[in-house]
């Protein structure tokens, strides 16, 4: 079974050209933090209430991504909210995103293809091998949004992940999302980690527009 | 620490919910609701001396609910204190589950 972070990584890999999507960079950078808390949690390493994050399993998963954000974790007991963890664990949103890649490479989800643009600019590419994967978790998500059920955890966490790095409308037309934005919001709201990453977008995106505000 | 306990009541069967959901205790309180629907067509967690609840226990909560449905079996929830309220009133679980102040039966 995949990783939330990899679901989320292979939800952004564009099917027809391989190229990575990254619609609000930002956003996709909160959400894939988001996605190891959720990948902690539902492996029984941590857990989380209205503002606290709690360790409550130092051993290691078997994932490394995993392990290494674990590891970090418990050495620093002065970080205790869910947002300052958020902070802290985004400045290795790079590492994050090559990791759950790396590992969809050697799953045979993707491959790795480098070439040049205008026989300078590196670009680099990751065509799908197998695209079940994708497709599988397209559709868990379309299920989740478009039934009126409750959804299984996984589903509930992987929604509330892909709506604010902006991956739903790879999966749903705008009119199907449109239709179903008072589900997707109620979704979202289930899980402490996603309000967070959510708060940290939007705080992150006031800021950028204050910065642009000064320098206009 | 969680502990649960069984009573029907008025055609309800009442699961009394004691102590702290969190990671360690959400197993048990799912695999108690869950049972209890098994054994009854209207259930409900009274949560009137549960003190605590973390994500973990939330989404034992949820999954509970979740398989309700699937067994067309009428939950709810009920009699919910202080900062167990909060987390239910924050997460917005009054979308997908029935939420009453004081047990319906």
């Amino acid at each position: 079974m995949l990783t939330m972070l990899e679901e989320v990584v292979l939800l952004a890999v564009d099917e027809k050209t391989g190229s990575l999507r990254s619609t609000r960079e930002f956003a996709t950078a909160y959400a894939l933090v988001g996605a190891v808390f959720f990948d902690l949690a539902l492996s029984h390493r941590i857990d989380t209430d209205l503002e606290f994050v709690h360790i409550i399993d130092r051993a290691p998963t078997g994932n490394s991504t995993l392990d290494a954000v674990l590891a970090h974790m418990a050495t620093h007991p002065d970080l205790t909210t869910v947002r300052e963890w958020l902070e802290e664990i985004f400045q290795k949103r790079d590492d994050l995103e090559g990791e759950a890649l790396h590992s969809l490479i050697e799953r045979g989800v993707l491959r790795h293809e480098k070439s040049k643009l205008l026989w300078i600019i590196d670009v680099e590419r990751f065509p799908l091998v197998d695209d079940k994967p994708q497709q599988d978790v397209r559709v868990r998500l379309a299920g989740a949004i478009l039934s009126d059920e409750i959804p299984a955890t996984r589903d509930i966490m992987l929604v509330s992940i892909a709506e604010p790095c902006g991956l739903l409308g790879y999966v749903l037309s705008e009119s199907a999302l449109a239709a179903r934005v008072k589900r997707i919001q109620m979704l979202c709201n289930l899980e402490t980690i996603s309000r967070t990453v959510r708060s940290a977008i939007l705080d992150l995106e006031s800021s950028l527009r204050q910065a642009m505000t000064k320098v206009v | 620490m969680i502990e649960t306990k069984d009573e029907t009541r008025s055609g309800w069967l009442v699961v009394h919910v004691r102590g702290r959901a969190d990671a360690e205790s959400a197993d048990t309180l799912e695999d108690a609701l869950k049972g209890a629907l098994g054994k009854s067509t209207k259930v409900v967690a009274d949560c009137a001396k549960l003190d605590y609840i973390s994500s973990a226990g939330l989404r034992a909560v949820i999954q509970a609910a979740r398989a309700a449905e699937s067994l067309n079996v009428e939950f709810a929830v009920c009699s919910l204190n202080g900062n167990v309220k909060k987390v239910f009133d924050m997460s917005g679980l009054h979308h997908i589950l029935k939420i009453h102040g004081e047990s319906p039966c």
